[in-house]
């Protein structure tokens, strides 16, 4: 069943990518979020939330009119030669946009857990704000971040809606196993869909199990 | 009395479901005729009072979905696959079925484009060729029949970009995401964005014909009528006038 | 009355003029402090921790000009406002603000640097050595705050910013961290501006008082000097301590008193601590509800403590009042809490000649 091997890695390879690259921006996020109370904080919630409210269609359409070849953006990409849609990108493209509010969401609110007055005082102490947040937030908050990195590396995993619209579903080179698993049930290879599914619920158990495992053990350290 | 409130709404929401559905004559029709039943439709519409309903989609699916149970009441597909695979689980009588249609394959590109295309091996300069799912919906399994019928399949499949029907290719050329599309000639008039740059001969594509048959448990009154409508001679000059090629009858 | 410790680093300088709006109301000063300790009170929400914090550059907002011994840290006009990190300004504030995942030892290093003997003498005087490997969680609120001050001291600030948590005159002795305040005072050289409800060790530690109130200063000067203040009489109100220091001169076990000698030479018995070395420095608090006045020489009292002084001042109003007597062999000066009716009926007034009493139960050891 190397077909399924290939499906399994590149799923893999996808959303650990997904998740890689959505960390920095995310936490940075999740900082000004969490921190920030000026004007404008209450737009950028909305749009940073957008798509987990919109359907994953819709979210593929926006993301297909924004990479179109008449779209400043899509525009810019053909000029320099980068192919996004039908291709690899894509499909990492669609599942970063997928996963990234909700690994907002968790690491913003550890960070709101954690109390201000303590990167205050680590000031005091002689820690410039990069360091105060590397020594105090991050560590403070990392349970609530680790939630919210298993959250997005499973919803990328998982995701199908927006990447369908925008990698397409082409066997080999922007299929993963949720696009894989429509396009048996959709040609009637109903059984190998049900294998791939029976795949993809030992992956999520996997990636839900370990991340309950890294932040029980901590918390059992502590308490001693 | 809240729960008992909620429940007795949910029951006269399930009953009225349950009316609607009984209503109309539902049409699961392959996604290449949508424009034409939606004309259809609404002229049957005007001058006999009643709605039909329609689903649209690759035939595959539609047929995958008659299987599950869905409540179609009217098949029309575009190809004999999938009304077979009807046929052999008892759930349409090989005698109701009739074939209507024929259509063409085009190769289509973005209007825009400058691509010459002088025959099916010129598949091979383009990056991205969309078309149906060649696996599964009819009008990829034509195309794809077409060119392993010239030993060119296997050169280019690695750049198909499969899509759930005809529809989704021709959107895909048409927002320039593909740089060519292979579709029916009917389709391609559809979209101002697109131009037909190869017509593939008709003696060289595998048979297409799109029959359409009742589904046998349909307890619909109107299927009869709407049959007859469908397949009346306003609606053959309607197919016609649309770029498909009329069989009935022949 | 001298509180003005030997060692005194040079008379320091600190210039804070500030305006720093808050809900209620918007905190202006403009002050020079000048003493190695100064204590703030005043009533709670009066802004005195909003003070401490734009000190130590936490408040965004606020606007002035701060200089602590001629390094300006703060100054508005000409567009230069100091980050805290590089002030060198440490804070503790009222709760200790620990990092709740380092240890005690790891809090302490966070801001020295990796200079080990500032860190190790840091946990000598704040006497840490037992509580290195302890989680935060697990320490009691004087060890807390001990900590929290090593880490603050370990980081060689130019100023030490405390804002007391409610040192209640109950809490328990083990909690106060009085005796380290004083050698922090004399030991470690660094001027302290601490926030205090306890008018005895404001009395005891600072050279200097300011009283806040609405954000305003209302008073400053010498903490004795500030007793019939809004603010002190108030504070003043939950009981006032008279903190001392002395050594240690003998113990008498079979008659379970320890005999210290006060600063100023005055005696003073307390219950036996056979615990304490011969000549060992100690610090003492004896709350001036606890001190008896008489007007005559007292004779065939249990007090062991009995001795003449002279009335200086009587303090606040009404009901209560606190009367400042001064010991007649020397020493500092002794808070007597008395109610008006005895203040009457035995027709004290400054300048009388009284005699003291206190039961050696009533001495406490800090």
């Amino acid at each position: 069943m190397s077909n399924e091997l290939g499906l399994i890695l590149f799923t893999l390879r996808i959303a650990t990518l997904s998740t890689a690259l959505i960390l920095i921006p995310g936490l940075a996020a999740a900082l000004l979020l969490a921190r920030y109370r000026g004007p404008g904080k209450g737009g950028i919630e909305t749009v940073l939330s957008l798509p987990l409210v919109l359907p994953p269609t819709a979210v593929g359409i926006l993301l297909l009119e924004a990479l179109g070849r008449r779209a400043p953006l899509g525009g810019w990409l053909a000029a320099h030669g980068i192919e996004i849609v039908f291709t690899w990108k894509a499909v990492l493209l669609a599942t970063m946009v997928m996963s990234f509010p909700l690994f907002v969401r968790s690491a913003r609110t550890a960070f709101e857990e954690v109390d201000p007055r303590l990167v205050g005082i680590a000031r005091t102490l002689g820690c410039g704000a990069a360091t105060a947040f590397l020594r105090i937030t991050l560590p403070l908050a990392w349970r609530g971040v680790v939630a919210g990195a298993v959250l997005a590396f499973s919803r990328a995993l998982g995701e199908f809606g927006a990447t369908v619209m925008i990698a397409g579903n082409i066997p080999g080179r922007t299929q993963t196993l949720a696009l894989a698993i429509f396009s048996d049930n959709q040609t009637g290879h109903d059984d190998r869909a049900l294998r791939l599914v029976a795949i993809t619920v030992v992956l999520a158990f996997t990636a839900l199990w370990s991340a309950e495992w890294i932040t029980r053990r901590r918390t059992q350290r502590v308490a001693a | 009395m809240h729960v008992r409130r909620s429940l007795s709404v949910l029951a006269t929401l399930l009953a009225l479901a349950g009316v609607a559905r009984a209503e109309n004559v539902t049409v699961f029709a392959a996604a290449s005729l949508t424009d034409a039943m939606k004309e259809l439709g609404a002229t049957y519409a005007a001058e006999t009072g009643k709605k039909i309903d329609f689903n649209f989609g690759g035939s595959n699916d539609l047929a995958r979905q008659i299987k599950a149970g869905a409540s179609a009441d009217i098949f029309f597909s575009a190809d004999t696959a999938q009304m077979d695979g009807l046929v052999e689980a008892g759930l349409v009588a090989a005698s109701a079925r009739r074939d209507v249609l024929s259509n063409t394959l085009v190769f289509i590109v973005p209007k825009t484009s400058a691509a010459q295309i002088g025959g099916p091996a010129d598949l091979s300069k383009f990056q991205h060729i969309a078309v149906a799912n060649p696996d599964a919906v009819p009008a990829g399994v034509y195309a794809r029949k077409y060119l392993d019928g010239l030993k060119l399949w296997d050169g280019i499949k690695g750049r198909v970009v499969p899509t759930t029907d005809v529809r989704a290719a021709l959107a895909a050329v048409a927002d320039e995401h593909a740089d060519v599309g292979i579709v029916y000639r009917s389709d391609a008039a559809i979209s101002p964005n697109v131009k037909v740059a190869f017509e593939v001969p008709r003696d060289q594509t595998p048979p297409i014909v799109y029959p359409i048959a009742p589904i046998a448990a349909s307890k619909q009154p109107d299927v009869t009528g709407v049959l007859t409508y469908l397949l009346s001679t306003a609606a053959l000059q309607v197919y016609a006038r649309d770029g498909f090629i009329v069989i009935l009858g022949r | 009355m001298d509180h003005t410790p030997a060692h005194a680093a040079g008379r320091r300088l600190i210039q804070i003029a500030l305006e720093l709006p808050l809900a209620r109301f918007t905190v202006r000063l403009a002050i020079v402090l000048r003493e190695s300790v100064t204590a703030v009170m005043g009533p709670s929400g009066s802004g005195k921790t909003s003070l401490l914090e734009a000190v130590a550059g936490l408040r965004p907002r606020a606007r002035g000009r701060i200089a602590l011994d001629g390094a300006v840290v703060l100054d508005s006009a000409a567009g230069i406002r100091l980050r805290p990190e590089a002030r060198r300004v440490g804070f503790v504030p009222q709760d200790a603000g620990l990092f709740p995942h380092m240890t005690a030892l790891q809090n302490v290093r966070f801001g020295a640097r990796g200079d080990t003997r500032r860190i190790d003498t840091a946990l000598d005087v704040l006497e840490l050595r037992a509580l290195l490997g302890r989680d935060p969680a697990s320490l009691s609120g004087g060890e807390r705050q001990r900590v929290a001050l090593a880490r603050a001291l370990a980081s060689n600030p130019r100023l030490l910013l405390l804002d007391e948590p409610l040192a209640a005159l109950d809490a328990a002795l083990r909690e106060r961290i009085l005796p380290y305040l004083l050698r922090i005072r004399d030991q470690w050289g660094v001027p302290i501006i601490y926030v205090t409800h306890n008018v005895g060790e404001a009395i005891a530690v600072a050279g200097e008082l300011l009283t806040l109130r609405d954000g305003a200063v209302e008073a400053q000067g010498p903490p004795l000097q500030l007793l019939d203040t809004a603010s002190v009489a108030q504070a003043s109100a939950g009981g006032v301590e008279n903190v001392m220091r002395g050594e240690v001169i003998a113990h008498d076990a079979a008659g379970g008193i320890t005999s210290l000698r006060l600063v100023g030479v005055l005696p003073l018995a307390i219950p036996l601590v056979a615990s304490l070395a011969v000549g060992a420095a100690v610090t003492i608090a004896i709350r001036a509800d606890d001190v008896v006045l008489a007007t005559e020489p007292m004779t065939s009292l249990s007090a062991r403590n009995l001795f003449a002084a002279r009335v200086v001042a009587i303090h606040g109003s009404a009901a209560n009042a606190i009367v400042r007597c001064a010991p007649t062999a020397g020493g500092s000066a002794w808070l007597v809490r008395l109610t008006r009716s005895a203040i009457d009926a035995l027709g004290i007034a400054p300048g009388r000649d009284v005699w003291l009493a206190v039961k050696s139960h009533s001495v406490r050891l800090v």
